[in-house]
């Protein structure tokens, strides 16, 4: 463990010498409370998918931010913030989303208990931290490379109780609650949920981009959070927060391409939309024929908005929060 | 028959398709084999065997092999992941997504999730499956069985195919999602071959897979033949616990002394690890148990804490049943 001046503590949860030199260090940075036991301890992950670096940014502002109130406000720290930015690190610095030299996703690793492989002991070192130092953990996510998501939190619905009044807080333009699926066993999220410990996954942006605008307004809703849950103890008055979209499974239209081709989008993700609008075209770039039409199937926030052009048939284009159940 | 179960335009190229090929004998109701290859892109051993069963299956409807003939119903399926396939990698070309983490499939999903459900719905009426893999990236199997729940039918196939061992697969999170998991859930005999290692072709383990395959053929009743039953080698079973992984405690560039597939004494010598930087040895491993080498790193260049071998401990074998 490292401390300095600054009030960061730096933590190495796990290395692996590199065959090339140097080492691959997962890396937690810790802030400590002033008081001997933490009102609550917070957590924030980033990078579990290396392409995925809005998380990261985050990660950024909030020990930049953390940095500085710990300098002139050290009292504030009534309860324990952890930082974990860049878990993966040999995917981030491959702009990958799976670890590249073995082409493993870490977050299809969590809860694996025999996998002798690297990824998974990371992973398996990676929650084992977690579940030692955190009350709540919050881990940060960007969609993947075909679709452009508005800052939002996913919740099992297992999982719902705990985990709304806390997504509530956190400044989001929509909170998700959907069905369980096995894909969901395999992840940090569920795992740590498992174990009793609320952990919100938030999904914002684009993968391989930053969008500061959405990096901003989730920033400000985890200083809002972590004041909210006494972590922070600040005489500034609370800033304003967004009231979350709550939606459940039959409030989420897909929109799914008809054709193989490519995309050419006609709307603004966050876009209040009707039934009967153009969402985009598919095209035929090779014979330069239009091969459909897009419309929206209802009305509703434009909350999902595919940005890869190229589309096989079956392949999302957009979700919708529904202004009415279906 | 060679039939196009599936075909699903692309942007830019040919069609992603997913074809069966497949022979039915004049008892098939009741009794399908289906035998999976091609889930990763670089399995090629699997692919080949398929092909050489393919040829065999030809020649058995067409009586040219007299000394067979057909009574259920064999369907193979060659190549299950096209795009992996065509760019020889092991995960779905488009989306880097490991195929076999996408069934039971969605056929109003995208083009590997269609596939998927395809492949599993005319899968799943099955009596008994087989898949064909290669060991994981980075590694080379010995030819050995892999299975869930070893019951009695599980264990009269595994035993026709004549190879000399088997293991019972960890649960995994992820188990849940493959192919395999889901044959299990639906409750017909099924295990997995593994051998050689990705992105090679060995055409002699090839060829005693294919022959063993057709003594299961002929063990699970598709297939019936007037040549004698030959004895076959007693199969081992090694459980869970059975397992002895032998990690790296250094990087570098670890060199093999010994090839997958035999029997290791306890402190034999498996390898080395040497400095890429200095050429000098870090570290020389040894087996920490007697027992048989099914699993050893293929490719040298290793981080730390990275598994070298895995041995199946002679001492803590299970014969059936466990």
């Amino acid at each position: 463990m490292q401390g300095g001046e600054s009030g960061l503590k730096t933590h190495k949860i796990i290395s692996s010498e590199n065959p090339l030199g140097g080492a691959i260090e997962l890396i937690r940075q810790t802030f400590t409370s002033v008081r001997d036991k933490p009102v609550k301890r917070i957590s924030f992950v980033a990078g579990l998918h290396g392409d995925e670096l809005e998380g990261v940014y985050l990660c950024h502002l909030l020990i930049a931010t953390l940095r500085q109130l710990k300098a002139t406000r050290p009292q504030a720290f009534q309860g324990e913030v952890h930082v974990y930015p860049a878990v993966n690190p040999e995917a981030l610095g491959s702009g990958t989303r799976l670890w590249p030299f073995f082409s493993m996703d870490m977050n299809r690793k969590m809860g694996e208990k025999t996998d002798p492989s690297l990824p998974a002991e990371f992973a398996r070192s990676l929650v084992e931290d977690l579940q030692i130092s955190s009350d709540i953990v919050v881990d940060f996510h960007a969609s993947n490379l075909h679709l452009k998501e508005l800052p939002q939190i996913r919740i099992i619905e297992e999982f719902d109780k705990k985990l709304i009044p806390l997504a509530a807080l956190c400044n989001m333009n929509v909170v998700w609650v959907h069905p369980s699926a096995p894909v969901f066993e395999s992840t940090l999220g569920y795992n740590l949920n498992r174990k009793k410990i609320p952990t919100l996954v938030v999904e914002t942006g684009i993968c391989l981009r930053i969008h500061q605008e959405y990096c901003e307004q989730i920033f400000q809703g985890m200083i809002h959070l972590l004041r909210q849950t006494g972590v922070l103890d600040l005489v500034d008055p609370l800033p304003k927060i967004k009231q979350p979209l709550l939606i459940h499974p039959k409030q989420v239209a897909l929109v799914q391409a008809g054709h193989a081709g490519l995309f050419i989008g006609n709307a603004a993700l966050g876009a209040h939309v009707q039934k009967g609008e153009t969402l985009g075209t598919i095209v035929d770039a090779l014979k330069g024929e239009v091969l459909e039409t897009v419309t929206f199937p209802a009305d509703g926030v434009l909350f999902t908005l595919r940005e890869q052009p190229v589309t096989y048939q079956g392949a999302p284009l957009a979700r919708i929060a529904l202004k009415e159940i279906r | 028959m060679k039939e196009t179960l599936l075909s699903i335009p692309t942007p830019f190229g040919d069609a992603i398709t997913l074809c069966k090929n497949s022979w039915e004998g004049s008892k098939s109701k009741g009794n399908v084999l289906s035998i999976v290859s091609g889930l990763h892109g670089d399995q090629v051993n699997g692919i080949y065997i398929s092909s050489l069963l393919t040829r065999f299956m030809d020649r058995v409807a067409s009586g040219q092999e007299p000394d067979y003939k057909l009574k259920g119903r064999v369907q193979i399926f060659p190549i299950v992941n096209v795009p992996a396939a065509q760019s020889g990698s092991p995960l779905w070309s488009f989306d880097d997504l490991d195929f076999d983490l996408a069934f039971p499939g969605n056929d109003k999903g995208e083009a590997a999730e269609r596939i998927a459900r395809a492949l599993f719905t005319h899968t799943s009426d099955s009596t008994h499956g087989v898949i064909l893999k290669t060991a994981d990236p980075l590694y080379e199997d010995a030819v050995h069985i892999q299975l869930a729940d070893p019951d009695r039918p599980i264990r009269k196939m595994a035993e026709s195919l004549g190879f000399a061992v088997a293991r019972k697969l960890s649960d995994s999170t992820t188990f849940k999602l493959s192919l395999f998991g889901h044959w299990r859930e639906n409750d017909f005999p099924c295990l997995m071959i593994s051998a050689g290692k990705p992105k090679a072709l060995d055409r002699a383990l090839c060829d005693s897979i294919f022959t063993g395959l057709v003594n299961l053929m002929v063990q699970t009743g598709v297939l019936t033949t007037s040549k004698t039953k030959k004895e076959v080698e007693k199969l081992q079973v090694y459980p869970l616990n059975a397992e002895h992984a032998v990690m790296s405690s250094h990087a570098g560039l670890f060199l093999a002394e010994v090839e997958v597939g035999g029997f290791l004494q306890k402190g034999q010598k498996l390898g080395e690890m040497i400095s890429i930087a200095t050429g000098e040895t870090l570290e020389e491993y040894s087996a920490s148990v007697d027992g048989y080498l099914v699993s050893l790193r293929h490719y040298p260049v290793m981080f730390e804490k990275e598994m070298i071998a895995t041995v199946l401990s002679d001492k803590k074998k299970g014969f059936w049943p466990f």
